[in-house]
């Protein structure tokens, strides 16, 4: 069974920010929103690395379980979703959210932000794939044709990596012994390993 | 004390009704009791992907979907490895082909389960999980913040701590009361009404009270559909949870502004009546004559010690409830995300016992206590329940009627 996965390889990251502009073209995503960003740390210090995030479709996913009107739900590709029209805008997922991919069209709005969007690992939503309606409220159903996400199949230096976890591991590793060095896979502890010691 | 004429344990019907109250509550906290330790806080799973041809009439393939989606992702290896073009036939779904979700029934943790556990190979190449902000060329709030473990945390706080440990409040609170009135039946009037009455609220106060109470419902209310909606609405439907969902926000909002005016007038008009004194004390160790017919009835002044604390659990959580509510109405104005976070934990652990405290003064001025609604109702209370309930503000009172 795949289980599907971003990875961003930050000693690859050149911060071009191609993968958040295709994004928001791609499924035309509302201003005052980003699906996906790019981070930088250590801006300036030797260190410095560039790292790509989104939702990272958490296992055990924190967002489904405190969301109060079941809007959010996760599929067994491990993609977690969200229905639009049951979203009240409490900004409980964002709050639970070790990424900060929940996104409101509305700073304030009376104690709701209005209807969350956020990353659907171009999955589309709850609606007819590949309908009017989906694109509207969700984008593009990518998963639906068989294609992955187009952030990831966008990337240039393929520093950002979609698809299923264990390829996507493998190819991960396999570019850390030839290349001699890795800062890890970000993200993927807190997102994927919860209880694992590591 | 005279002797007793009503006996709280005659008033059969209200026993009988809390009897059967007790009875639904006690199962409702067994249900309660049996949710915390059912195993079921697990994300897992609703909706499993097959793929489907739509010609061919070949039916659904599951497998079929993992392979497309694993060869897929093989193409984004290094190129010397994948070939050159991406876009070759048998790397994505062929024409005629769609990947759709089907709904999953039941509840199955084996699938996230497997996904938590790594090989030793895997488990290697993560990075720990630790807070990690930097810089983002996006001008919103938080876009640099890269991770936050705190999440997980705050999931923990909200979905499997605060809302069982609210339920238990609630229900256990109400389940205490509804247990005394079938024991002990109502706080009687003891030497049964006098017929006569002494103005107890004016106008101005009961209007106050109201105001804020029906504002107070209606928060609670908006509150409980929100935190329990998945619980109490969600089997009738999940169209029924996000409309219920919605008017549930825009409620709470609406009910905000009365509930913060009435506190405050209410803190103005009666604060100088409920500063605790030596009589509370006395009060209290009596447990407010609340269990025995014959009394004693310690003396009180106009509010007792108990009508003292739900006055200032209304003030003080009034006020914690107004503050915390109106920072969250306004994100990342006041507070950054994890003082934020924390604060609506806050905000939903004063408001259940808020809930619990206020049910004990709906009882005790409803059902509880016989004569006892007048007080906020007509504002005129029976003279024989002021003597028993309120015996030195009646003293007062009686003093000004012959002094006139």
């Amino acid at each position: 069974m795949a289980r599907l996965k971003f990875l961003c390889d930050a000693d690859r990251c050149i911060e071009c920010n191609a993968c958040a502009t295709v994004c928001k073209n791609e499924h035309e995503v509302p201003w005052g929103m980003v699906r996906r960003r790019v981070v930088t740390i250590n801006d300036g210090e030797t260190d410095e690395r560039s790292v790509a995030v989104s939702c990272m479709h958490c296992t055990d996913a924190p967002c489904v379980a405190v969301c109060p009107t079941s809007t959010l739900y996760q599929t067994d590709l491990g993609i977690v979703l969200h229905d639009k029209d049951n979203c009240i805008g409490c900004g409980y997922c964002f709050y639970a959210c070790p990424f900060g991919a929940p996104q409101f069209p509305e700073a304030t709005l009376m104690g709701s932000r209005g209807k969350m969007d956020k990353c659907t690992y171009c999955a589309g939503g709850p609606e007819e794939n590949g309908s009017e309606a989906e694109f509207k409220k969700y984008g593009r159903n990518r998963i639906a044709e068989g294609k992955l996400p187009i952030c990831a199949e966008v990337c240039s230096t393929r520093a950002l990596l979609a698809g299923d976890g264990d390829v996507v591991g493998e190819i991960y590793r396999e570019r850390v012994i030839h290349r001699g060095y890795g800062s890890g896979a970000w993200g993927w502890k807190t997102a994927y390993y919860p209880d694992e010691k590591s | 004390m005279s002797d007793v004429i009503v006996r709280g344990r005659d008033f059969t019907a209200y026993r009988i009704g809390g009897a059967i109250a007790a009875a639904l509550l006690f199962a409702a906290l067994l249900w309660q009791t049996y949710e915390i330790f059912d195993g079921d806080a697990m994300t897992v799973p609703e909706t499993s992907w097959t793929a489907v041809n739509d010609g061919e009439g070949s039916g659904e393939n599951a497998v079929l979907a993992d392979d497309i989606l694993v060869a897929r992702t093989r193409l984004l290896d290094e190129r010397f490895k994948t070939g050159p073009s991406p876009e070759e036939p048998g790397f994505a779904a062929q024409a005629g082909q769609t990947l759709v979700e089907e709904p999953i029934d039941g509840y199955s943790k084996a699938l996230p389960e497997a996904w938590m556990t790594g090989d030793a190979e895997m488990l290697r190449m993560l990075r720990p999980g630790q807070r990690t902000e930097g810089l983002s060329s996006l001008p919103y709030v938080n876009a640099a913040l890269f991770e936050r473990p705190e999440g997980r945390d705050w999931r923990l706080g909200m979905a499997d701590f605060i809302t069982h440990l609210g339920a238990l409040v609630i229900l256990g609170f109400a389940f205490l009361l509804a247990l005394l009135l079938a024991i002990r039946g109502r706080v009687p009037i003891a030497e049964g009404r006098a017929r006569t009455k002494v103005k107890r609220f004016g106008f101005l106060e009961r209007a106050t009270h109201w105001m804020t109470a029906t504002s107070f419902i209606g928060l609670a209310l908006t509150g409980i559909v929100i935190a329990y909606g998945e619980t109490l609405i969600l089997p009738f439907g999940g169209d029924l949870l996000g409309q219920a969902g919605w008017i549930a926000t825009w409620g709470h909002a609406v009910c905000f502004p009365p509930f913060a005016f009435g506190i405050l007038i209410m803190g103005i008009m009666w604060v100088g009546r409920n500063i605790p004194d030596r009589l509370d004390w006395i009060w209290l160790k009596n447990g407010g004559g609340l269990f025995s017919d014959e009394g004693p009835n310690p003396p009180a002044k106009k509010f007792n010690a108990g009508q003292k604390l739900i006055f200032w659990s209304a003030m003080l959580g009034g006020i914690l409830m107004v503050g915390t509510g109106v920072m969250l109405m306004f994100p990342f104005f006041f507070l950054g995300l994890e003082a934020q976070a924390w604060v609506m934990l806050g905000h939903a652990t004063v408001a259940t016992f808020l809930i619990a405290i206020f049910i004990g003064h709906i009882y005790i001025g409803t059902v509880g206590m016989q004569g006892a609604i007048d007080a906020m109702w007509s504002g005129r209370v029976d003279r024989n329940w002021a003597k028993e309930h309120h015996e030195l503000w009646l003293k007062d009172i009686e003093k000004e009627e012959t002094a006139r």
